[in-house]
Formats: C-alpha cells, structure tokens, sequence
C-alpha cells in the first residue's frame, strides 16, 4: 500500500513546476563550484565551504520545505486528500509513503547538488572524502527536515511560514546569538554526522566544518525529532478534519 | 418534528439486526467556533435513495461529511452498518463519498485516478484497472476516460468522482450535490443510474438544495433547515406539508375593505390586513384561497386587479417547516 500511494505522490510531485524550479535552485552551487575551482586554495576548504553555505543552508531546507509541505499539506488545503483519506489505508501508512517521497526527493536534489558541486572543485582524495561525508550528512538531514516540515504541515495550514522561521531565524540567526539553540537544530545534526563521516574517512585533516555536537548526542537528537515527527503527523491525519462548508 | 410518525427512531433501529447498508445519526450536534452546523439531528436510513433536501447552508454537507467520517461529531453518534464512522479507515471499504468540492488531480486521467483508487482500496492491479473499467462505463466517461482531468468540464469531473467512488463497489454511497454541473441529459441519466444502484439493494444520500430533483429521485426525504431536521418521511408526505401550509397572498381590488369582510367569515381564512393600500390574506391553504377568492368577488361585484402569493420561496417553505409548535 506504501508503494501505491508513493508512486501516487511521486508522479504529483514531477506534475509541479515548483519542482523544476527546485532542480534549477539545486544547480547553483554546481555553478558556483565551477567558478570556484582551480582558485588554488586548499580544496577540502573550498568544497565545505560551497557545501555547507549554499546547500546546507539554503538548497537542503528550502528543497525539504517545498516537498514536505507539498506532500500531504497542500493536498489537505486543496481538497484533493479526501480521496486518499477515504480509502482503507491507515494513515500512518499514508504517512510514511508520503515521507519517503518527500525525503526522497529532498535527498536526491540537495544531495546530488552537493554531490556534483563538492566534485568539481575536490582535487585531492581527502577533498573526496570531505565531499562524500557532506553527502551522507546531506541525506540524513533530508530525512530529518522532510519529516519535520510534513508534521508541520499537517498541524498547520501555515507550514511554509513556520518552516522558513524556523530555518533562518531558529537555526540561523538564534544558533549564531546563543549556543545552547544548536540542540535543537537539524542544521547542527547534519554538521555532526558530517564531522563523523569526514573524521573516518580523512582523519588528518580534522573537521573543516568547525565546531560541532558531539556525534552520539546528535544522532540520538536526531532519532528523536523523526520519531516525534512522525508520530505528531500520524495523530493528527487520524484526527484529520475537513473544513466547514463553505 | 423530530417524533413524526415516519421518521425511524435512531434508538429503534439500533435495536435491530444491523444492516450492512444501514446509515444512523444518533443526536447528532456539531458546531465550529460558536456556529452550530448540525444541531441535535437524528435520523437512520436503510436501502433505497434518500435525499437530504435543504437550502444551501443548511448543514448538508457537514451531516455528509460526519457520515464519511471526514469530520467528528461535537456531540452525539453517527454510525454506518452499526461501525461508528469517526477515525476508522475501515469504514471505506463500506463507504463511497462523493464530495461537493471539484478538486481533482488533474494531471491525472480519469481512468489512472480509478485504477488508484481500487489499489488503494487494496485490488490487485489487474482486478484495479477491470473495475475501474467497469465504474467508469456505467457513469458513461469511457471515451473520454484516458484525457487527464484538468481538461474536463464540471460534469465530466462530477462523474469521474462518482466512478472513484464506485470501483469498490460499496454498499453505502453519499453524495453531495451530485447533479451540480449536470446538464439536463446527463441529469437524467445520473437519476437513472442511482435508482439502478438502489435498486441492486444500496443504500444512497444524495444532498440537493434543488426541491425537484430530490422529488424525482429520492423514495424518502430528510429536510434540514439551519441545522435541524425540520421534516423525514415519504417524499408526497413532505410535499404535502409544503402545500398545505398557510399561504399569504397580497390582494387589490376595487373594494378591498368589503372584501376583506366576506372572506373572513369563512374559517379557511386565518386573517385579513390592510396594509399600504392592498390587503394581505392568510389562508390555511391554497386550495381554500383559489376556491374563496373568487366567489366573494363575484357575490359582492369587486373586481380584482392583482392576486400576488408572498412567501413561495423554499427558505420560506423550509422555515416554515421548523417553526415551532406548528400544528398538523
């Protein structure tokens, strides 16, 4: 039943423009990275540098918001829900098929973007690794704001505001002001992971992210806001209520 | 008038065996904010075509919507084949809803909106696309069953949403405003083919605000005014109540005064006013009215220069029919 209703929403998904329009956010970096390569500065710098302002930042949480929120939000506002929503499926199987969609998404735009641009200007195998790790990172936090943004947008009909208050003004502006924000900031798991993923691959150059959590605190942070994430959609689409006539 | 005589209990029915293709609201009241919808309104429903006949506003689609558990009752129950209907997906293998709204996906086809509907309805996909096959022929959209929807007009929309409501072949439908978009051919059809379904032992809501169309197809009716249940039964018994009302019609003549005088005399006539140079008459009926005007005109020599009925509109006939403490 989760294949069903995923392939429903993938080819939903292809039918957007605000898709295309995705893709095209997606290849900036790709040609920043190509105006940026063979600048002669270190390459494991240039490349998380490119990846952690353009895709970390900005391609990764702008992609997710437009996906999770496209996913299951704009079909409760629009209407078009009813007929998902009045067949026999539990809904915490709608839920997770419209995740995996939505993630999936999220996880092939802003990964393939982070992909092609950390390649182009990487030269040497330790640049390599620290690209490869930002994709894991990129990935697992695809997963994580996919499912945050879904939730949201099934609690609220104002999802898009919330999630864009939330990446720029909660995990940009606040976690800069006051450390102690970067608990709860999908940004600072995704950098940790990076960390981990960039430590085991290319141990002698260090972190080139900077500081982050420690990776055990942010994974189970992590593990945390998509199990609270899921869980929150799945209630409140089993107590779904269409609204009044018009 | 929630104790006529043909309006089943909701309590008795519960007491019988239940029937797969039984629809009950038990007290049912819902409100958003603090405008009440749905208030205290009780009604059950068995196989056959019901309408549920109301002007638009009246709480139709909210009472639909409780049925298709697409919304919870503030208070009391609403049940289809004896399973409550609020937060249970399992209810949709009973179920089909045809909703008022127009959204459908529109890069869809109709035919690949069907099929996805019959797997999500848990059919193999062979079995899927056979039945969706089958939905779409008998609400006559085979032609055209391959465009996507984006390209179909009001009506073509109506009858793909009635063919995805279909493919499981459900024993309870409702329908919201099912013949909105219609044209008079397809309207026709649309009655022909819910009376089919109805007759194969369904048990069918349709909702309308158009008192006609509920006439030509509904065996039975449910009136809702404001929320309320203002009348159930047989559909000749309801029209009888709408007839039979007291009528107000407004008079000028050459004498209205003297007029006045010789119809009120007669006990169909409820009461005589002069007002702003005419006079208004309410009678018990029409029939009384169209059988005293006339002969008190032609015994006292008045002529008439305009007979003109007050109140014809269905809010009128609707309001009147929850008036309370209106006799019988």
């Amino acid at each position: 039943m989760i294949g069903v209703i995923s392939a429903a929403a993938t080819r939903a998904l292809l039918g957007r423009r605000r898709t295309l329009l995705l893709v095209l956010f997606a290849a900036v970096p790709v040609l920043v990275a190509l105006l940026a390569r063979d600048r002669g500065a270190n390459a494991s710098e240039t490349a998380a540098a490119l990846i952690d302002v353009l895709v970390i930042r900005a391609v990764l949480p702008i992609t997710a918001l437009v996906l999770g929120t496209a996913a299951l939000g704009s079909e409760l506002e629009d209407g078009t829900a009813v007929f998902l929503l009045t067949s026999p499926v539990p809904r915490s199987s709608i839920v997770a098929a419209k995740l995996l969609v939505a993630a999936g998404g999220t996880a092939l735009i802003a990964g393939g973007s982070a992909l092609a641009a950390g390649l182009i200007v990487a030269t040497d195998s330790a640049s390599v690794g620290v690209v490869l790790a930002a994709v894991v990172g990129v990935v697992a936090g695809a997963v994580l704001y996919a499912a945050l943004f879904l939730a949201a947008s099934v609690v609220t009909n104002r999802a898009l505001i919330v999630g864009l208050l939330y990446t720029l003004v909660w995990e940009g502006a606040l976690a800069s002001l006051f450390a102690g924000t970067r608990l709860l900031s999908i940004r600072q798991y995704i950098l940790a992971i990076v960390d981990a993923v960039s430590g085991l691959l290319s141990r002698p150059y260090g972190n080139p992210f900077g500081e982050t959590l420690e990776t055990s605190t942010a994974v189970v942070l992590g593990a945390v806001v998509l199990a609270i994430s899921v869980a929150v959609a799945i209630a409140r689409l089993r107590a779904w209520e269409i609204g009044p006539a018009d | 008038m929630s104790d006529g005589p043909a309006l089943d209990s909701a309590a008795a029915s519960v007491s019988r065996a239940v029937d797969p293709a039984s629809i009950v609201l038990d007290h049912v009241s819902r409100w958003f904010g603090n405008v009440v919808a749905v208030n205290d309104v009780s009604f059950s429903v068995g196989p056959g075509v019901t309408g549920l006949l109301g002007p638009n506003g009246a709480g139709k689609t909210t009472i639909l919507n409780i049925l298709a558990g697409l919304l919870r009752p503030s208070t009391g129950g609403s049940s289809v084949a004896g399973r409550g209907t609020w937060r249970d997906p399992e209810l949709y293998r009973l179920l089909g809803l045809v909703p008022e709204r127009e959204a459908v996906p529109g890069y869809l086809s109709a035919e690949e909106f069907v099929v996805l509907r019959g797997r999500l309805q848990g059919l193999p996909p062979p079995r899927a696309v056979e039945a969706a096959r089958r939905a779409l022929a008998t609400v006559e959209l085979s032609d055209v069953a391959r465009r996507p929807m984006a390209t179909y007009s009001k009506g073509m929309r109506q009858r793909a949403k009635l063919a995805a409501a279909l493919v499981h072949d459900p024993p309870v439908l409702l329908l919201d405003e099912p013949f909105n978009g219609l044209d008079p051919r397809q309207r026709l059809h649309m009655i022909d083919l819910l009376r089919r379904m109805a007759a194969e032992g369904r048990t069918i809501l349709f909702s309308s605000h158009i008192l006609e169309e509920v006439e030509r197809l509904a065996e039975r009716i449910l009136v809702i005014y404001s929320g309320r249940l203002a009348a159930a039964g047989d559909y000749r018994e309801i029209r009888r109540l709408m007839t039979d009302r007291p009528h107000t019609v407004i008079v000028r003549s050459s004498d209205d005064r003297r007029l006045a005088g010789s119809l009120i005399v007669d006990p169909a006539i409820l009461g005589t006013e002069l007002v702003d140079g005419h006079l208004r008459v309410r009678a018990a009926d029409y029939g009384a009215l169209a059988r005293l005007l006339p002969r008190a005109a032609r015994s006292d020599a008045i002529s008439l220069h305009e007979v003109r009925p007050t109140d014809e509109s269905l809010e009128s006939v609707f309001a009147y029919l929850v008036e309370p403490g209106r006799s019988r």
